[in-house]
């Protein structure tokens, strides 16, 4: 028997949970159907439907050579980040080490400092330096800012990890190489693969840095900022719903195979 | 002919008619004055011993005596700061673990969780570049041995139960093939009844196996069931070490006499005439001891020594009280004896149970010869 009380709480808990949904959801969705207007100029309502300004921006060059830009970066980043965070995350919490504590702060600095300052900080090292900036130097300034937090999430993985296998596989005679290989690896990829996408997509979306730091070389998320300043169309809303679809399922994807691979352990 | 004359003998066959002339008996693992110190601490503080060839050495200790700092040691995760350990005559101090013929079983068991059993008793083998159906076969053949069922090859190891993870890990133990094997209480987790059998097989397989096996463990009752001896750890050093039946009998010192649980014990001093006397100058009946005048000694009685006396039989020392408690122990039964401001424990088999209940008036009592006699 439920109580009024009860009944009253379930019922409260059902709207608000609708509207936070609507709240995130709605704006997103609007911007989707912004992109499948048939009009040149953004307004609501939307009086007729086409698929015309989608089929353009597949069919743009210049988008082309966006997406490939931003795929290029995303992936060198990630490999990248993923290396380098999974050896921090072993210092950050694996190792008990001089200087580990100021280590586990200083790694989180960047994640605080706010992203356009740091970009603008990057530009002008860049110049003292004399490197003209360009992809690359994007490729650098994303590290900044995402291998600290690659770093904290296969740090979380690591905390869960118990040295005592290490310990026992070279008891059994194993060198370290094999003990990465058929120990530390085997049980810290998930931490390692959440890792990966979690570079992936601050990457593929990251606007401040890449305004900053990618010189001549464009991104999605720069394109998309200076098409909304001047020259809009909705090919800027239908390229934004593109961007977070094809994140949305790097995403799934990624989350499948987490899932595949426990359930055929489990099964064992 | 002048080929076979120029050709020396081997060095090889030189070397083991020297090993034959070894005897059996000689220690497989030796430890001299071997000290570990972490800061100013010194948790392993001058340990000296012997552990022969297929022996099961079993060192108790509480938490924090060094036991477990010294079986790391000498598995090779902790180089000693001071002393030698050697393996069969060799110096293995700063030899790692990886390139020692021993293997340690870790409290957690330290299984691969994302392996089967199968892959987890295969490890050492893998490591060792054997091939695949090799590797199979004998982790099958370990499985029978260990007792484990066939079907379990391709089980997930997170599945199995408690028991057949020990029995996981051991097989992986013994898939290293080592000279020693090393227990760091392996099966403090596991509930009574399943310890009690596992401690049964452990040593079986151990008699079946021959190796050495050095097994440390907080529970004296558990080094008593499977060792050949027990040596009894406290505060870095090795208070004493014997056959289980010695420790028991003769404990070194009351810690070790403590170690096997709840005793009397009273605390003496050599009078002036010779005699014994307890701390408000009652007379006390000690066997002959070499203390001199002026010594003090504890005098240990176990509760299964301390008896009731009644009727016409006596004891050497007596004493009066009441009966404030009494529990059953299974086929035991303890009783709480008040006499004045001290409590003693008197324990009798159930059988031979006098039919004694609380608040009656009851005279206990010991003979000397039963007690037993540290020094203070």
């Amino acid at each position: 028997m439920e109580t009024h009380s009860q009944v009253r709480a379930r019922a409260f808990v059902k709207v608000w949970t609708a509207f936070v949904l609507l709240a995130i959801y709605l704006p997103i969705i609007c911007g989707a159907l912004a992109g499948l207007s048939k009009g040149r100029y953004f307004g609501f309502p939307i009086r007729s439907f086409s698929t015309e300004w989608w089929d353009r921006t597949l069919a743009s060059l210049e988008i082309q050579s966006l997406v490939q830009n931003s795929l290029l970066i995303a992936f060198i980043v990630t490999l990248i980040s993923v290396v380098f965070a999974f050896f921090g995350a072993l210092a950050f919490a694996r190792y008990d080490w001089r200087g580990r504590k100021l280590f586990q702060k200083a790694i989180l600095l960047p994640v605080f400092f706010p992203q356009p300052v740091l970009g603008l900080a990057l530009l002008l090292w860049f110049n003292a330096l004399g490197i003209n900036p360009s992809w690359q130097t994007a490729v650098v300034a994303h590290l900044v800012w995402i291998v600290p937090v690659v770093t904290l999430v296969i740090a979380i993985q690591v905390y869960s990890f118990d040295p005592t296998l290490e310990e026992a596989a070279r008891d059994l005679g194993a060198s370290r190489w094999f003990i990465l290989r058929e120990v530390t690896l085997p049980i810290l990829w998930p931490g390692i693969w959440s890792g990966a996408l979690f570079a992936f997509l601050l990457s593929w979306g990251n606007f401040p840095l890449s305004l900053y730091t990618a010189g001549v070389d464009s991104t999605i998320p720069k394109w998309l900022y200076s098409k909304m300043v001047a020259g809009y169309s909705p090919m800027v809303p239908a390229l934004g719903t593109m961007s977070t679809l094809s994140a949305i399922v790097v995403l799934l994807a990624g989350g499948l195979v987490i899932t595949l691979v426990r359930r055929r352990r489990a099964d064992a | 002919m002048s080929l076979a004359m120029s050709s020396p003998t081997p060095p090889d066959d030189t070397r083991k008619t020297d090993d034959a002339v070894l005897p059996v008996t000689a220690p497989v693992l030796q430890l001299v004055g071997v000290r570990k110190i972490f800061g100013d601490l010194a948790a392993v503080d001058g340990i000296n011993v012997d552990i022969k060839e297929g022996e099961f050495v079993t060192i108790v200790g509480p938490s924090g005596s060094g036991k477990t700092t010294l079986l790391r040691m000498l598995a090779g995760m902790e180089s000693p700061s001071e002393g030698y350990i050697t393996l069969r005559g060799e110096l293995i101090n700063d030899m790692p673990a990886d390139k020692r013929p021993t293997c340690l079983v870790f409290q957690s068991l330290a299984l691969f969780p994302h392996k089967t059993v199968g892959e987890n008793i295969e490890f050492p083998l893998k490591v060792r570049k054997m091939p695949a159906a090799e590797r199979k076969a004998r982790a099958l053949e370990l499985m029978r041995l260990v007792r484990l069922p066939e079907h379990y090859y391709s089980k997930n190891v997170m599945r199995c139960s408690g028991g057949e993870k020990q029995r996981v890990a051991l097989a992986r133990a013994f898939a290293y093939d080592p000279d020693v094997l090393f227990f760091d209480e392996p099966l403090s987790a596991l509930d009574y009844k399943l310890k009690k059998a596992l401690e049964k097989e452990l040593k079986d397989l151990h008699r079946e196996s021959g190796k050495t096996f050095v097994y440390i463990t907080h529970s004296l009752e558990e080094a008593m069931v499977m060792s050949d001896r027990v040596g009894v750890m406290s505060r870095g050093r090795l208070v004493q070490i014997g056959t289980p039946e010695e420790i028991y009998t003769k404990p070194a010192t009351r810690f070790v006499a403590e170690f096997f649980g709840e005793l009397n014990s009273f605390d003496v001093r050599r009078d002036s005439q010779g005699g014994w006397i307890l701390d408000d100058g009652r007379p006390i009946v000690v066997a002959p001891t070499g203390e001199a005048i002026g010594d003090t000694v504890t005098v240990i009685v176990r509760p299964e020594i301390m008896r009731f006396v009644t009727g016409p039989s006596t004891a050497d020392n007596l004493i009066t009280g009441k009966i404030y408690n009494e529990y059953s122990l299974g086929s035991r039964m303890q009783y709480q004896v008040h006499a004045g401001d001290k409590v003693y424990l008197v324990e009798a088999a159930r059988a031979a149970a006098p039919g004694l209940s609380s608040g009656d008036n009851v005279t206990i009592g010991w003979d000397a010869r039963d007690a037993i006699v540290v020094g203070g």
